[in-house]
């Protein structure tokens, strides 16, 4: 009898409850990032690309994805909506501005408590001019401490560096997240196609044994794979690299018919690209290529948005190459003014089939900065 | 590439025994074993017969390897040291200063493009003497076309101060031009051994507060670059590319404002570009374009390419002498 009973029992009682389930599924839920990044749903373990010439608001893209994941979902009563996690940020490309990472989170921040208190943007301009301090927002600096101290950075002067940096990344990462009480959510690489020219010119012959690996760009490049992966295992993140286009000029000086495969925004207008052109020469070994699972094409345009008095806006266009879809956004990086400095802050306008423009929820308030304040 | 032999004996767990397991696999050298998979090595040392000490030495070589990249750090500890040691140090010119919030920052790499005589050694000389005198740094000036004018530094100097005081000024003059270091650099490697030799020097006296090293000029680095670049092989880039990351290292753990000129060449429709192509666009941290006003009056138009924190476009005009 208990053997009838214990079975069905054990049939209903099932593998897991719903609270462990949630825990399970909520560990691997999409990230909610900002465009150019929102079309498609990313989780930990995909690696994404950002393709682009140089200047094409890839870093910035970056960035932004960073103030994101580095913010909590809510701190003092105030929503943000952020990710609440870790980001290690690797710079092979040595050019990172923290100046510019620090704006770009006050700037977040202050827009979201403003938001929350619900002043009137055009009265608090009245009241600067005033100088009434009572309006004045409160800037909360220990989230922004907080904040700043989840943002890992290391910089890579060669491959030998970055291959040892991703050695002993899973230890750091513990190290750190022990530190925080919180896990990295995000791996940036900026920029993955750094160190290409070296290693493909470095022609080492081994001395000493058939079975001694050279250092070449094949390897690098494997090893590089190889220790993400693992690092994936131990430690689910997203992978967000970003490559500039090197190869652009070469061919386009030799040969026409590369002429057709440079980026040409009356093509982009009439649709898609389809991967057979690809507009850009692919540079990085196929071991990288099929590690990659997602692929956004970024572009400056050569126009930018008719200027007023002291604000320049840039356009840029992004487009998904992997998966492949059929539409390009736009968006513009804005800068604000800050009474005498400027800043780039993160005001995105996504256009949807080149027709609606639409702005982002309350996240992005432009206006202008108090002095002062910081 | 030191092989594992030099590392014995300060880490005497590295003995003969792990260097002959470490040959059977084909690693001689701390930087082989960059490319190997750790975990797949421990899984073979766990058959040998010593497999403790191997295991033992494997971690003592990871921990040789945490010692090569770079430090780690927290967002707060970089922006401490932006403000502490990223200073701007200001050009001398006030249209470059407005432009570029300030003046050019210590720890980038800024980038001066333009045709032929618009206005770039003109700049470099007016940047050095203004640091020289002002900052009271010392400048080290690469100058690759034999334009180093010691007249025009004087000329700078003199032309805002007091005439009364002949006697200071003479003193101030002299400082000047003791802080001005100028090397006469005409190959790329030539460049290599002077900024490695400059690097070896700033490193060993870190200590030193007066007369370091705040500003280091490259004119041009273009004239350089370009005789070693040519066809579609890898090596000239790559020398390119190294002395790139060269000097933004030099910049930032010297803090050091790095300065370098690039000539234009010819672009499709006509349009002048900057040159050495695709792979430099990615070096410098800021580029600005430098253009002459026809009419021969004098006055220069910047305008920004690219900038960390500034849309490209912005530009500004200003004079050099007035």
């Amino acid at each position: 009898m208990e053997q009838v009973v214990g079975s069905p029992k054990g049939w209903i009682d099932g593998d897991e409850s719903a609270k462990e389930m949630l825990a399970r599924v909520l560990t691997a839920r999409p990230f909610l990032l900002l465009p150019p990044l929102h079309r498609v749903p990313l989780r930990v373990g995909n690696v994404v690309e950002l393709v682009g010439p140089s200047p094409s608001s890839k870093t910035h893209v970056l960035i932004q994805a960073a103030v994101s994941c580095v913010l909590p979902k809510e701190w003092n009563g105030v929503h943000y909506g952020g990710s609440d996690h870790l980001v290690v940020f690797l710079d092979l490309d040595c050019r990172f501005d923290i100046l510019r990472f620090s704006e770009m989170l006050k700037h977040r921040i202050i827009g979201e408590s403003i938001g929350s208190m619900k002043i009137d943007s055009e009265k608090m301009d009245f009241d600067l001019w005033n100088n009434d301090k009572k309006r004045r927002p409160a800037y909360d600096e220990e989230l922004y401490v907080l904040c700043m101290r989840r943002f890992l950075y290391a910089r890579c002067y060669d491959s030998f560096e970055f291959l040892a940096t991703l050695k002993t990344l899973h230890y750091r990462i513990q190290k750190e997240e022990e530190a925080h009480g919180t896990s990295v959510h995000m791996l940036m690489i900026d920029s993955i196609g750094a160190f290409h020219w070296i290693d493909r010119a470095s022609t080492f012959m081994p001395v000493g044994g058939n079975n001694r690996k050279s250092h070449s760009l094949q390897t690098v490049s494997e090893t590089v794979v190889q220790e993400i992966r693992k690092l994936l295992v131990l430690h689910p993140m997203l992978v967000i690299a970003t490559k500039a286009t090197i190869l652009g000029d070469i061919y386009a000086m030799n040969d026409a018919k590369w002429n057709l495969r440079k980026p040409d925004t009356s093509n982009c207008r009439s649709g898609r690209i389809t991967s057979q052109q690809l507009p850009y020469r692919e540079y990085m070994p196929s071991i990288w290529q099929t590690f990659v699972t997602h692929r956004i094409l970024l572009r400056a345009s050569d126009d930018h948005l008719p200027v007023s008095n002291d604000q320049n806006h840039s356009l840029y266009f992004s487009e998904w190459l992997l998966p492949s879809l059929s539409f390009i956004d736009k968006f513009i990086v804005k800068e604000v003014f800050c009474f005498g400095t400027c800043r780039l802050a993160s005001s995105l306008f996504h256009e949807v089939r080149r027709d609606l423009w639409c702005s982002l929820a309350s996240h992005f308030l432009i206006f202008p900065i108090m002095p002062g304040l910081w | 590439m030191a092989p594992l032999k030099a590392l014995e004996q300060e880490y005497p767990i590295i003995n003969s025994s792990f260097q002959n397991f470490c040959a059977s696999r084909g690693i001689f050298s701390v930087e082989d074993l960059l490319l190997h998979d750790l975990y797949v090595l421990v899984a073979f040392a766990e058959q040998e017969s010593d497999a403790e000490r191997l295991k033992q030495g494997i971690t003592q070589v990871l921990s040789i390897i945490d010692g090569q990249h770079q430090p780690w750090l927290n967002g707060m500890e970089l922006l401490e040291d932006a403000h502490r040691n990223k200073h701007v140090l200001s050009s001398g010119c006030e249209g470059i200063d407005f432009l570029l919030q300030g003046g050019l920052r210590k720890g980038q790499l800024t980038e001066l493009v333009g045709a032929s005589s618009s206005g770039k050694t003109q700049l470099c000389l007016l940047a050095a003497s203004n640091v020289a005198k002002e900052h009271m740094g010392s400048v080290v000036y690469l100058d690759t076309g034999n334009s180093f004018s010691p007249q025009r530094i004087t000329h700078f100097i003199c032309r805002h101060s007091d005439p009364a005081i002949d006697q200071a000024k003479h003193r101030i003059l002299q400082k000047v031009m003791n802080s001005i270091l100028c090397h006469s650099v005409f190959d790329i490697f030539t460049m290599f051994d002077v900024l490695n030799l400059l690097e070896l020097n700033l490193r060993s006296q870190m200590q030193r507060g007066d007369c370091q090293v705040q500003l280091l000029i490259i004119d041009s680095v273009s004239s350089l670059i370009t005789p070693i670049l040519g066809g579609s092989g890898s090596q000239g880039r790559a020398l390119m590319v190294s002395a790139g990351f060269l000097l933004k290292k030099l910049a930032h753990e010297h803090n050091l404002a790095v300065l370098v000129t690039n000539h234009t060449v010819g672009g499709e429709g006509g349009i002048c570009k900057p040159a050495l192509g695709e792979s430099w666009k990615s070096i410098p941290h800021v580029r600005l374009l430098l253009s002459r006003d026809r009419g021969g009056s004098g006055v220069y138009s910047v305008s920004v390419l690219k900038h960390p924190s500034m849309a490209p476009g912005k530009a500004s005009r200003f004079m050099i002498d007035d």
